[in-house]
């Protein structure tokens, strides 16, 4: 005996359909975005020379931004021991092109080949890629807290023990490592450095949109849950470690030709630390937001210098305003851990959602998110989430 | 009860290593009493860390720092004229308070969000703490007078002397007070009430907040005694070094530290004391082989770079992998 079910047909929301800017608003912003390029380029170009090597410096500090973000925002691990992965390979290096091309300072060898300085930087990335993949191999198991601990021992034992072998970095005195011709100049170098990064955050946006890219935040989210769709959890922790790795190998070739000189004092734990940092101002896993932390952290001693009154005080207080790097910089990620988190990423949030080809407004997560939860945030638009209907 | 199996072992190893290094001629027993003895202190900065963790679940990096800041304490109130014992008494007061102080502006806010956070928190205040000794005191090598002098009236070496080794005093006021702090807080964890209190505030906060515990009461507890136990540790330590400049207890002793509150299981106050004395006798037997490592006839150069170092790299990934709760670890 059956009785017929009564059909009850549930309306369905129509999916709300994405807003765009119509073509005078792409306009607006594409204009927009050419006049930023246009006024940054031209103030590159027209750079004197110590500002292009502040601002080597900088980039080469986003690029080390980018691989530790790799870590701590796409995977959720902490790495403590980058001062290693970036220093080895800058000796790595310098050690290329004056040991084994030959072309040393004392020699009055003053520009390198530049067939040298290409193999040198491919083998320091490649060393890079090592030196993570072989940690990562051993260490991957190991999670957290105590993976951030393995790391930084592994820091300790590399500065230590493998920044004390004399035929990597000739013990204190450092290994010169002299720039190709093309490059002599700092403003030539900047321009490279500049390309790194470029080509660093196209690699970056790739990886996270690819399958590794989505492997690796699912596993973020949860690792036993990524494990039962079978993905190969360590594999994939293991490729975005090697990632990390060939961009910190990359900025470690930079910092060697920046200021052509390696010594092993330059890479500290203090340094790793402050690398660390960094990326958690800049905002965890926000390409744009990491970028603009590190180079912020690089620069702003100089910027203090360009504060006139600033830097009056402090000569007159015989301090440099380098000091203060170890004191603004936690300031700020303490600042952004407690008070704001997300960090530079949140805040500039508004503009690189505009940019992105969305509303303009204050709050990209929209009050909604508080009725939503989080649904409404998958797109990060103000669309206002579909009734419940009953 | 392992704990006492465990302690009778490496005893027993110990041992048999003094035995039969003592027929070698320039033998590892001189190597094995340096390393118990930097052990000590180890295990003193490993002691606060592993307070934090089982009070809090938060790995604490700034626990070296603590003791830096306490012996620059202790170096300002000599330098203007006060006595000893003033300026030790002044240093432990003014880490108290530090401490407390962070506690409050710092971990306080983060008491809810996830552990890596306060991790990079704890992070953050030692390079600031770092920061303010070199604003402050430049990077200069300062001195730091011992508890007790090294040298007697007579300008003999003072101490007591073990495998053709002298032991100065500090040394052994270290051990000693590493000890009687490491039985001191076992008791108080295993005997006191506010210490079961601590002990379950860690393991679910919302929970003792149901039956009346205070969660900012305990936290603010646990870490002024770890301010106290750093600042001691550096106090006792710094002399026997010999230098006093920024980062030093950062740079020297949080990583054996970290390493022997793992061997230790990290929530273990005996696997602590423990673990500190296997990582300096590690350490410094390490150090002597890597320089005598003999085959044969053939005296081997020394190949690796820093032996002390990487053994505490090795034994502290062996025991993560092999042994993730350490020799004497359990929750709580």
């Amino acid at each position: 005996m059956t009785t017929a079910e009564p059909t009850v047909t549930v309306p369905v929301a129509p999916e709300a359909a994405r807003w765009r800017p119509d073509t005078r608003g792409w306009g607006v912003r594409v204009a927009a975005i050419a006049v930023l390029v246009g006024i940054v380029s031209w103030r590159l170009a027209t750079l004197e020379g110590l500002w292009a090597d502040h601002i080597s410096q900088a980039v080469i500090f986003a690029i080390i931004g980018l691989s530790l973000n790799v870590i701590l925002g796409y995977t959720g691990q902490v790495s403590l021991g980058h001062h290693a992965f970036v220093g080895l390979a800058a000796f790595v290096a310098a050690q290329h092109v004056t040991e084994r091309a030959g072309c040393l300072p004392e020699e009055g060898c003053t520009a390198a080949p530049a067939g040298a300085f290409a193999v040198a930087v491919a083998l320091a990335i490649l060393s890079g890629i090592i030196a993570s993949g072989l940690l990562g191999i051993v260490a991957l198991r190991i999670k957290g807290l105590y993976l951030a601990l393995i790391t930084l021992t592994y820091g300790f034992v590399a500065v230590n023990s493998i920044f004390e072998i004399p035929s990597l970095t000739r013990g204190g005195a450092g290994m010169p490592a002299p720039r190709p011709e093309v490059f002599l100049t700092d403003h030539r170098y900047m321009v490279f450095c500049i390309a790194a990064l470029g080509v660093c955050l196209f690699i970056d946006w790739r990886f996270l949109a690819s399958r590794i890219g989505r492997a690796v935040l699912a596993i973020k989210n949860s690792e036993p849950v990524a494990a039962s769709y079978a993905v190969n959890v360590t594999a994939y922790k293991l490729m975005a470690f090697m990632l990390s790795g060939a961009f910190a190998g990359l900025a470690g070739a930079l910092f060697a030709y920046r200021r052509q000189i390696v010594v092993a004092n330059d890479f500290r734990f203090e340094s790793a630390l402050l690398w660390v940092l960094m990326v958690v101002v800049g905002g965890l896993g926000k390409r744009a937001g990491v970028v603009i932390g590190s180079m912020f952290f690089a620069l702003f001693p100089y910027l203090i210098d360009l504060a006139t009154p600033l830097s009056d005080l402090l000569s007159k207080l015989d301090r440099d305003p380098e000091e203060f790097t170890l004191l603004i910089g936690p300031g700020l990620a303490l600042l952004t851990m407690i008070k704001f988190p997300g960090g530079i990423a949140e805040q500039i949030r508004p503009l690189t959602n505009w940019f992105a080809g969305n509303r303009f407004t204050m709050h990209p997560d929209g009050k909604s998110r508080h009725k939503a939860g989080l649904l409404s945030r998958v797109r990060g638009n103000s669309t206002p989430p579909p009734e419940e209907s009953t | 009860m392992r704990t006492p199996h465990v302690s009778i072992v490496l005893a027993v190893l110990l041992a048999l290593g003094l035995f039969f290094g003592n027929n070698v001629e320039n033998g590892p027993n001189a190597f094995i009493t340096l390393g118990v003895m930097n052990g000590a202190v180890y295990g003193l900065v490993a002691l606060g860390i592993v307070l934090v963790y089982k009070g809090t679940r938060v790995f604490n990096f700034a626990q070296g720092e603590f003791g830096t800041i306490g012996a620059y304490f202790l170096f300002m109130c000599l330098s203007s004229g006060l006595p000893f014992w003033l300026g030790v008494i002044i240093a432990i007061a003014g880490t108290l308070v530090l401490g407390l102080a962070l506690e409050r502006v710092v971990i306080r806010p983060l008491i809810d969000a996830p552990r890596i956070n306060v991790l990079v928190a704890t992070i953050a205040i030692t390079l600031a703490l770092i920061g303010l000794e070199i604003l402050i005191f430049r990077i200069e090598p300062q001195s730091l007078r011992p508890l007790m002098p090294a040298l007697d009236a007579a300008g003999n070496p003072a101490g007591i002397t073990i495998f053709e080794l002298t032991i100065e005093p500090q040394r052994l006021i270290a051990l000693g007070v590493f000890a009687a702090l490491g039985g001191l807080l076992a008791w108080f964890f295993s005997r006191t009430d506010l210490g079961l209190a601590v002990l379950a505030t860690s393991q679910d906060s919302f929970a003792t907040k149901v039956v009346g515990i205070g969660v900012p009461r305990m936290s603010r507890f646990i870490w002024g005694v770890s301010a106290v136990l750093g600042a001691v540790a550096g106090i006792l330590y710094i002399p026997l070094t010999g230098t006093l400049i920024p980062a030093v207890m950062t740079s020297n002793i949080l990583i054996p530290a970290f390493a022997a509150a793992v061997i230790g299981g990290m929530t273990s106050l005996p696997g602590a004391f423990i673990g500190g004395i296997v990582i300096g006798v590690v350490q410094s037997v390490g150090g002597w082989a890597g320089g005598h490592f003999t085959i044969g006839d053939k005296t081997l150069n020394l190949v690796v770079f820093g032996v002390e170092h990487v053994m505490i790299f090795v034994v502290l990934l062996v025991v993560l992998l092999a042994r993730p709760q350490g020799l004497l670890g359990k929750e709580a």
